[in-house]
């Protein structure tokens, strides 16, 4: 947006009392953090002034600048040089377009940001110019989809959910996983993540198995959660996090996939079984999907290699190694 | 299908000229028309109905007569697919086509003409080939017959071709339109059948089980040639006691010895799908299953699993007859030979296996 030379904003001094910092409607921050913003003003000043709007004598809302106004308050500044629109010269679109192109000029947007921005749009301008102008300055496809997810994303999750999010601490994709759990299960599972201290792959596999075994069991994901086991696994005193999020993984894993976790802890038996010497290793393919087994050998040398063999050949109950649901193998 | 669910016909530029559009228009009078741009992407549906009350006519670019592109990993049955439109009235929870959100509406291809002839000639090119060719890909293949009248066109067009059997596949009893047909020679009319409880509650909109088999008997009477398939399977509860309900009534209804085929194929999907099931269709059962990433990257039933399906389906209907020419879609030869007790190796064996059920049955 150009802005019309007889519209031009005023130029300014402010008095940071009369400025209104509560993220108003063209605010597009989440989850900064301010530190090296106030350093930056520290050091060599406001270099530059936000915009403001309001009528001649205050209050003036922020329309670009938040952070900035957020800074100089940290640092006790009493005023600030400011511009200043005047309401009936600036529509709120205005406004929006303002503080985009500000924003966009001088850095790149989290994703809750950008679902700031969308969803802002969406009461202002048609979809079609939304997905048409705005996905792609926001790096965005244009799909309608995206559009509505992104708005969700802004309207629906919660604070401290968001705030995980724009630190990069949640992926996109366990942000969209949340919005399906609902938001009565949402802070319950989403404070066990922070529980465990989760990571982006292991999020997403809670999560998956959650809203899986709710559904099986037909049992709301709330209800789930205070379950016993899910308590005795948080208080298990001899563990540390990492280890209960592994044992809670797996206590989920065995209950989505009863059969599988049963062929594999069977194989694994089988193969522990066997006693192979120490450098041999038998595994079974991913999820047993591919028929074919695999044999490893470590050796030092042809020597080691031809003793290994010897010894392999001469193992008894190889025979058991096979597909470990059926009989006999 | 019934017409009267249509509210809406859009005509993309382009179509309009073409017959089909005619047809379509004809048989759908007093339902609004509103010409349209071809749709960008980002014109995608998030409607949760994904336009299924609107029907969409538009000219199709591309091939219309394509062979199944299978994959490498898993055993194909070497289809020809006709394109005839995308999308479906049926709204089954477990179908693929809810992936293909950016393509909401019932597409259909208002050059058919154009693209038969096309498909024709590389028919006529290969006569040694049997084109084993069917529509019930990205549609059901009767559900919208009635306003598109696609069975009158392309019956008396394959039926007389020496190296062609059409296969129609379907999940209603649309079969009106057949039955006055004059054409029965190579025409297969087909059913996907499943077990009661996954008919009542999975495919929602299509026609219950026993009109299915009701249409099936119609159609074996009128002389033609049935094809069934058990796609997809899908565990539940009770699993076994159900597809023996189907079975038993296949049974009722049926003369096993007019059926060239049935095929087995267990629940799978790419997963980008489960999230949109879980969307659509949060009551479904089909993601209930212990599924594990495949080796084309599909989530499909861990192995025993598979195993267990296929091996009671085939035994029950073998007790039923000896001779049904059964087939695994889309599976491994390990699969096979655990289930089926036999394998045709490879896409090329299956191929052969499913041409000699057609020279068997149409000569
Ligand atoms: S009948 Fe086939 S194409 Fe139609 S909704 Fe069901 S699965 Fe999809």
């Amino acid at each position: 947006m150009e802005i019309e030379k007889n519209l031009k904003p005023r130029q300014g001094v402010v008095d940071l009392p009369d400025i209104d910092d509560s993220p108003g409607p063209y605010c597009m921050s989440f989850g900064f953090e301010p530190e090296s913003l106030i350093a930056s003003i520290k050091n060599v000043g406001l270099i530059n002034p936000p915009y403001l709007i309001g009528n001649e004598d205050g209050p003036y809302m922020i329309v670009a600048g938040y952070r900035r106004i957020r800074a100089l308050k940290v640092l006790h500044y009493e005023r600030a040089p400011c511009l200043l629109l005047r309401k009936s010269q600036f529509s709120s679109l205005d406004c929006l377009h303002l503080n985009l192109h500000d924003n966009l000029a001088t850095r790149r947007f989290n994703e809750v940001e950008k679902g700031m921005v969308l969803s802002r749009l969406t009461s202002l301008i048609s979809e079609d110019e939304i997905l048409d102008r705005y996905m792609p300055l926001l790096a965005l496809p244009s799909h309608k989809e995206t559009l509505l997810f992104y708005v969700r994303l802004e309207r629906e999750l919660e604070k401290e959910i968001k705030f995980s999010l724009a630190q990069g601490q949640l992926s996109l994709q366990v942000a969209r996983m949340l919005l399906e759990v609902g938001s009565e299960a949402r802070g319950g599972v989403f404070d066990l993540i922070k529980k465990l201290k989760l990571n982006i792959n292991q999020q997403r596999q809670f999560i998956d198995y959650m809203i899986d075994i709710s559904n099986i069991k037909r049992t709301p994901i709330l209800d789930f959660l205070k379950e016993k086991s899910f308590k005795d696994i948080l208080e298990k005193k001899d563990m540390n996090k990492p280890q209960k999020a592994k044992a809670l993984l797996h206590f989920l894993r065995t209950l989505r996939y009863p059969t599988l976790v049963r062929a594999e802890e069977t194989f694994r038996k089988r193969a522990a079984s066997l006693g192979l010497p120490e450098g041999i290793k038998v595994s079974a393919p991913p999820y047993f999907e591919s028929p074919l087994y695999r044999l490893e050998i470590f050796f030092r040398d042809g020597k080691e290699l031809g003793s290994k063999l010897e010894a392999l050949k001469g193992k008894e109950g190889l025979e058991a190694l096979g597909n470990p649901w059926e009989e006999g193998a | 299908m019934p017409d009267s669910l249509i509210k809406m016909i859009t005509i993309e530029e382009g179509a309009s000229g073409y017959d089909l559009a005619k047809t379509v228009l004809e048989n759908l009078p007093g339902i609004p028309v509103q010409e349209v741009k071809a749709p960008g992407k980002k014109s995608a549906s998030t409607d949760t109905a994904m336009g299924k009350k609107t029907i969409h006519l538009l000219p199709y670019k591309g091939e219309f007569l394509k062979p199944c592109p299978g994959t490498r990993e898993y055993i194909c049955c070497g289809y020809q697919i006709l394109n005839l439109g995308t999308n479906c009235p049926l709204d089954c929870s477990y179908c693929i086509l809810q992936a293909y959100i950016n393509q909401p509406h019932l597409r259909v291809f208002s050059n058919l003409t154009e693209g038969l002839a096309q498909a024709v000639q590389r028919i006529d090119r290969q006569p040694e080939q049997i084109f084993r060719i069917g529509t019930g890909e990205l549609t059901d293949s009767l559900a919208i017959d009635p306003i598109t009248r696609w069975s009158e066109r392309l019956l008396p067009l394959f039926s007389t071709r020496k190296n062609v059997v059409l296969e129609l596949k379907t999940k209603t009893n649309q079969v009106k339109s057949l039955l006055t047909s004059n054409y029965r020679d190579r025409i297969i009319i087909s059913w996907s059948l499943n077990s009661p409880f996954i008919c009542l509650h999975e495919e929602k909109m299509a026609n219950g089980l026993k009109k299915r088999l009701e249409a099936a008997r119609q159609c074996q009477m009128e002389g033609f040639t049935l094809g069934f398939h058990f796609d997809p399977l899908v565990q539940h509860p009770g699993w076994k006691d159900e597809y023996l309900k189907t079975l038993d009534l296949m049974a009722d209804y049926i003369d096993p010895k007019g059926v060239i085929w049935i095929s087995l194929g267990s629940f799978r999907f790419m997963p980008g799908l489960k999230p949109i099931i879980r969307r659509r269709h949060p009551q479904t059962c089909v993601l209930d299953g212990e599924f594990v990433t495949g080796l084309d990257g599909k989530m499909r039933y861990f192995k025993p699993i598979r195993i267990d399906l296929y091996s009671y389906i085939r035994e029950t209907l073998e007790k039923w007859h000896s001779d049904l020419g059964l087939y695994l879609c889309m599976e491994s030869d390990d699969v096979w030979q655990r289930s089926m007790g036999w394998s045709p190796n490879n896409t090329t064996g299956l191929s052969r296996y499913l041409d000699r059920r057609v020279l068997k049955i149409f000569g």
